[in-house]
């Protein structure tokens, strides 16, 4: 199953906060070289997942590998490949931004000077000052940058654009496509705000009921689900394949569908049924895909 | 370097976007044959998109011989044959043709009333033509 390029495998997972289960047998597979949008309702897990993924929470069943290694066994070496931004700062806010960066550095194999100095003249940051004095936004992009210093291969962002207003969320979003320029780098962010992956991430995770109900190309994705407008007089009953919702109108009906079938489009157009496929958009797919 | 504009949200992928207006872009010689064009990472910043959706788009549109990879110069546009250029754009106007088929059907609007209209539009886009030379 597992081949050289798979970066993340994930069978079983199953967590549950006291009598809540979140995570019901995830399984997933994220390849090298992905940058992936993993969208999900509030509350749908997305942290839970991420955390489990980086053995800061506890899991209850389940194996999850990366890097070709047990998680909860991962050597300091892949260790030091992985950067994570987490939601909430839990870096110590007492520390001056200079110092917290100090600090950080000692425990990395590797670390980018120079990255460091780049990214604090880009966002403005005053690293005199402590966390405590940094507006969120501010604190947010330090935490971006303690991610990024050690040059990792595998970053989780989780839902990294949230204490940002727009300006700031379109330079986080150009750091991303610049490091989608790095060879080989694997991305994974959450989010809710779908426009925020639509430039940068190539797939789309969807988490809904504790699983990973939906995981694709954005691409290919955009192409299949569409929406499906057919125009006919009488009364006929259409057998829509991969319908995922129909309305039926007086003169016709429009169907959403996970997958459109050139064959059957083609087939139809024989019979005399015109039928005009709508592209959606990504935030329309994603309230389709979890309704 | 902003010539190319892109709509995120929309329904149509980016990749497939970009294929479009650059293959229109070589269509109507806003890109001259042996024209370099911007680089993947230049599209990439200043789309702010993914580099790979830069690529997808150039490998398509080199497949289909619009452009060719040039050794240290990057993508260039691709010399091509008369005829075959000449076809690709009736292929471009039918499509664009079909679309608006499509539209006035939906509109109700019958196959004459969309030929008097051409016809009118036509007329009106001669004179307009020739104002503009004198």
């Amino acid at each position: 199953m597992s081949n050289t390029n798979t970066v993340i495998s994930v069978k079983g997972l199953t967590k549950a906060y006291k009598k809540e289960q979140v995570l019901k047998s995830l399984d997933w597979q994220v390849s090298q070289g992905d940058i992936v949008g993993l969208l999900g309702k509030n509350g749908a897990g997305k942290s839970t997942l991420i955390k489990s993924l980086l053995n800061i929470t506890d899991i209850d069943s389940g194996t999850i590998t990366i890097f070709d290694q047990a998680h909860q066994q991962l050597s300091a070496a892949s260790k030091g490949r992985i950067g994570y931004v987490p939601q909430e700062n839990d870096e110590i806010s007492w520390l001056s931004v200079d110092d917290l960066i100090k600090f950080r550095k000692q425990f990395y194999y590797q670390w980018s000077d120079d990255k460091v100095t780049e990214l604090i003249a880009c966002w403005n940051i005053d690293s005199k000052k402590t966390l405590a004095e940094l507006s969120p936004g501010q604190v947010q992009r330090v935490l971006i940058i303690l991610a990024l210093a050690p040059m990792p291969d595998l970053i989780f962002f989780d839902e990294p654009a949230a204490a940002l207003d727009p300006g700031a969320r379109r330079e986080f979003l150009k750091e991303i496509v610049s490091l989608a320029s790095t060879e080989n780098i694997t991305i994974i962010f959450s989010t809710h705000i779908v426009s925020d992956l639509e430039r940068v991430a190539n797939k789309v995770a969807i988490l809904e009921q504790g699983k990973i109900c939906y995981f694709d190309d954005l691409d290919t994705t955009k192409e299949n689900v569409v929406q499906l407008t057919m125009r006919h007089r009488e009364e006929v009953n259409i057998d829509v394949p991969n319908v995922l919702r129909c309305k039926k109108y007086h003169q016709g009906q429009s169907c959403i569908v996970s997958k459109v079938e050139h064959n059957w489009l083609a087939q139809m157009k024989k019979q005399g049924i015109e039928i005009s496929v709508n592209p959606m958009g990504l935030e329309d797919i994603f309230l389709e895909l979890t309704a | 370097m902003d010539q190319f504009t892109i709509s995120p949200s929309s329904g149509m992928p980016i990749y497939k976007q970009l294929f479009d207006q650059i293959e229109r872009m070589v269509l109507n010689g806003y890109f001259a044959v042996g024209e370099q064009l911007p680089s993947v990472r230049q599209v990439a910043t200043s789309l702010e998109v993914n580099p790979m959706t830069v690529s997808k788009a150039y490998g398509l549109l080199e497949e289909r011989g619009y452009l060719t990879r040039l050794r240290g110069k990057g993508m260039v546009v691709a010399q091509r044959n008369e005829v075959v250029s000449q076809q690709e754009k009736f292929t471009m106007l039918n499509k664009m043709i079909a679309e608006l088929l499509s539209q006035a059907q939906q509109m109700g609007v019958n196959e004459n009333e969309i030929i008097a209209l051409v016809t009118a539009c036509t007329a009106k886009h001669r004179q307009n033509n020739s104002e503009n030379k004198e």
